[in-house]
């Protein structure tokens, strides 16, 4: 439709005469009048009658939601969610969060002031304005004062308008046509923006996945895990012997396994066992036997663990008439010393422990030998 | 308005400013002149200062790779200076950055109309210099790549950053100043950039230009909110340039070190920040004043002025020094006094002495109004300056840490090669940006000095509505 037009363009050589011209082009009433100039005009939104920018207020209140934002932010975490007392304040004490209040203050008001001017006030990105494709636009940009009274309606009078800026002063008039308004929002392009926004989104994802999951652990990001260390199940060179686990040095005592039983095995014998001899201390017996004293031992204190055809010792059978004699304190003795092949596994076993493997190895050497009056029911 | 008020007879003509530029400068002669840079070839120094430049940057990428593999062992900090050369560029950076953020910013809301001509130039030294210190933090962090951590989103670990700590509120100050300076840069772009999509003859570059432009098309009802938008972040810049140093001196003064535990740091920050960064505006526009034939725009008088300020900044900071000196003796904290005698007569003595001659004494020459217009002294006290500053913070930050409250854990801290080679670095990527903005962006801010030239606006503007 080229016969009709967007608006006429009138250029003028200086600020002075665009300024004469404007009341004018207002006079004639024939469209919207706005200027184009290379640079800020003092006093022209006076000329033209525009509003005062409301950008003031809008920045104000983004401003004011930036402080609420960043104190109900901060507040939530450190008072909230994840409540940490630093420097023994109070973990809702509102003064350190003052700085990150300030800077989110001023994020979001130049976020507003910049973007809102940009994106809300003067719609831009627009690069389809008819102006834009004008010839007067090199001068526009550079140092060229232009006039344009922009249509309205579909009575816009283009010559009149035309007249009306020769009239005016006008060094040059252009009639600038109405620009393209064929429908773009098609099927085909709402289609092809979709995949495009697909592809983008995918696109960032892989790139997310990458830079989070696999990009920390190639080298040399993972030189950071890489360091040398001993490992307790391999070797290790560092150690004369090879190994990476070590015997603690002779005397270590663990805590909670200090050695009772010093002295000879006789000398111990005068020892009591501390615990009562209940169900849960059999059961704590009955777990530290089997970690440490089963191998050799056997299950059920028989001598004849799985270890003792590997290595062709004889363990002790609990069960024979010397250790069902011994007091309980030689026992004790035995595990904390260690005796013949037997190593010392007071590094182990702690205190009530051991005395619990006594009082188990106890109920197996009964267990072993039971007599007739063990049947008579205990409790109904 | 000039005419109007020597009419008027209202303002004595001594008072009324002199035109801030030199000889016939018109809107077209303006455009011409600053924005056929990026449409010429550039001359052979230019490539050779880019070759140095991209020397000493690739040297620095070097020695962040050695750090990267072989870990921050590579460098020279120890136990107790666990802060050191990483830290102490890190804020000698972020201080060089406010320079143009003063002139833009806090010079624009003063009305100060001869900063129109070096505002942009001194804006994109903002921007690259925050480039420069970001990198400080990050590689020291150890492990660059998590560097996202410090900031507060829900994660699989569960952790909130604490916010108590003035290192967060550092990250957030920087951040935000980033962000800030590069969408007060854009803007005040914006313009200029239409104006080169206009006027280019090459096919790229109209593409490039006119995506960049936005489709400014110069209207009335635009200006008036980008008016009132660069106004206002103008206004939030200038809050926020005085913050971020502040925030940044938090990260000491916060702490009980002797030597940083005070408050007078974060004016003192600042007020270091600004010194610098003018020092280092003042060297940069004397090259390309010459090298670019700018003289007639970035006059004389721009540089004297830019002059007076680094002498007031200098005067404030020899104020600074000698409150810290006052401190000391008057609070009678034998570990404050210790500290201050460090500075002065310490194993870093000299670098005390360094600070204190070069940021003090050197510029007072700036009293005469001759050395405010020789090149000679001028790049003399702005290198001076550079140094001076550089050392202040190594004073700051080394001397105070190696010698705290505890003697037996005192000592004596040594940079490496690698510390060294990743400041060469951040200089070459300084330099480097600086060299391809001369080259790519209007370097003048064309569109501010377009109207500030005589005869830019309408005479009797006032008249219309009057009559």
């Amino acid at each position: 439709m080229p016969e009709t037009s967007y608006a006429v363009l009138g250029v003028f050589e200086t600020p002075d005469a665009l300024m004469k011209a404007i009341p004018k082009a207002r006079a004639s009433q024939l469209g919207t009048v706005e200027a184009y100039t290379p640079y800020p005009i003092h006093g022209i939104d006076e000329a033209l009658g525009l509003r005062k920018s409301p950008l003031g207020g809008m920045v104000l209140v983004m401003g004011i939601l930036g402080a609420l934002t960043a104190f109900g932010f901060q507040y939530w975490i450190s008072a909230v969610d994840y409540p940490i007392i630093t420097g023994g304040k109070a973990v809702g004490s509102w003064e350190a969060f003052i700085p990150i209040m300030f800077e989110v203050t001023v994020l979001f008001a130049t976020f507003t002031a910049g973007l809102g001017m940009l994106l809300l006030l003067n719609r831009l990105p627009f690069f389809g304005h008819p102006v834009l494709s004008s010839k007067a636009i090199t001068g526009i940009t550079r140092d060229r004062y232009a006039l344009a009274l922009e249509a309205e309606n579909e009575a816009f009078d283009a010559a009149a308008a035309a007249r009306i800026l020769q009239e005016a002063g006008a060094t040059e008039v252009e009639i600038l046509p109405a620009p393209d308004r064929s429908p773009f929002l098609t099927s085909d392009y709402i289609l092809r923006v979709a995949g495009g926004i697909f592809t983008a989104c995918l696109g960032a994802g892989l790139v997310m996945y990458f830079a989070i999951k696999l990009f920390p652990v190639l080298a040399p990001m993972k030189y950071m895990q890489d360091q040398p260390r001993l490992n307790a199940q391999k070797p290790s060179s560092f150690f004369k012997d090879g190994h990476g686990m070590q015997r603690p040095v002779a005397g270590t005592v663990a805590r909670g396994h200090l050695p009772t039983a010093t002295g000879t095995q006789d000398e111990s014998a005068a020892l009591v066992n501390p615990l009562p001899r209940t169900k849960e201390i059999f059961a704590v017996g009955r777990q530290a036997y089997k970690n440490r004293c089963e191998v050799c031992h056997g299950a059920v204190g028989d001598g004849m663990g799985s270890l003792t055809a590997a290595y062709g010792a004889k363990p002790a059978n609990l069960h024979a008439q010397q250790f069902r004699d011994y007091p309980d304190g030689k026992i004790y003795w035995a595990i904390v010393n260690g005796k013949n092949a037997m190593p010392s596994h007071a590094a182990d076993l702690s205190e009530p422990q051991r005395w619990a493997v006594v009082h188990y190895v106890r109920a197996l050497q009964r267990a072993q030998n039971a007599k007739d009056e063990d049947l008579k029911v205990v409790a109904p | 308005m000039r005419t109007d008020a020597a009419q008027a007879g209202a303002i004595p003509e001594e008072l009324i400013e002199p035109s801030l530029t030199v000889g016939k400068v018109t809107p077209g002669s303006l455009d011409d002149q600053v924005l056929a840079f990026p449409e010429t070839k550039p001359p052979k120094q230019w490539y050779v200062g880019l070759a140095i430049t991209l020397t000493a940057l690739f040297i620095g990428l070097g020695f962040i790779g050695y750090t990267f593999v072989t870990g921050i062992g590579a460098w020279g900090n120890n136990s107790p200076v666990f802060w050191a050369f990483d830290i102490i560029n890190f804020v000698f950076w972020v201080g060089i950055g406010h320079a143009g953020t003063l002139i833009s910013a806090i010079l624009f809301l003063f009305r100060k109309r001869w900063r129109n001509a070096i505002a942009r130039f001194a804006e994109a030294m903002t921007i690259f210099a925050v480039m420069c210190a970001v990198i400080f933090p990050l590689i020291h962090v150890g492990r660059p790549w998590l560097a996202f951590w410090l900031f507060p989103y829900p994660n699989e670990r569960a952790l909130w950053t604490n916010f108590r700590s003035p290192l967060l509120w550092d990250v957030f100050a920087v951040n935000t100043y980033f962000s800030v300076s590069l969408m007060f840069w854009y803007l005040g772009l914006i313009p200029d950039i239409a104006s080169m999509r206009d006027r280019t003859t090459s096919k790229l570059r109209k593409v490039v230009y006119t995506a960049l432009a936005l489709g400014w098309r110069g209207a009335a009802s635009h200006w008036q909110h980008y008016e009132k938008a660069y106004l206002l972040l103008a206004g939030l810049a200038t809050g926020l340039v005085l913050s971020v140093h502040s925030v940044v001196s938090f990260d000491f003064a916060t702490s009980v070190v002797p030597g940083w535990h005070m408050t007078i740091f974060p004016p003192y920050f600042v007020a270091g920040a600004i010194f610098a960064g003018f020092a280092m505006v003042v060297m940069v526009l004397v090259v390309v004043r010459e090298t670019m034939q700018l003289q007639n725009l970035i006059t004389l008088r721009h540089l004297d002025v830019m002059n007076k300020v680094i002498l007031s900044m200098s005067c404030i900071m020899g104020y600074s020094y000698l409150m810290e000196g006052f401190t000391a003796w008057y609070s009678m904290n034998e570990y404050l006094h210790h500290g201050f005698m460090n500075i002065i007569t310490g194993t870093y003595g000299w670098a005390g002495w360094i600070t204190i001659s070069c940021n003090i004494l050197i510029p007072q020459i700036l009293w005469f109004k001759k050395a405010r217009a020789s090149y000679f002294w001028m790049i003399l006290v702005a290198i001076g300056v550079t140094i001076g500053m550089w050392f202040e913070r190594f004073v700051i930050i080394v001397i105070s840490l190696h010698q705290d409250y505890l003697p037996s854990a005192w000592r004596i801290y040594k940079p490496t090669m690698t510390d060294f080679g990743i400041l060469l670095g951040t200089f070459g990527l300084f330099f480097t940006l600086v060299l391809l903005f001369a080259r790519v962006l209007p370097v003048i801010a064309t569109t501010e000095v377009k109207a500030i030239l005589p005869d830019a606006q309408p005479s009797h503007h006032g008249d219309d509505h009057h009559a």
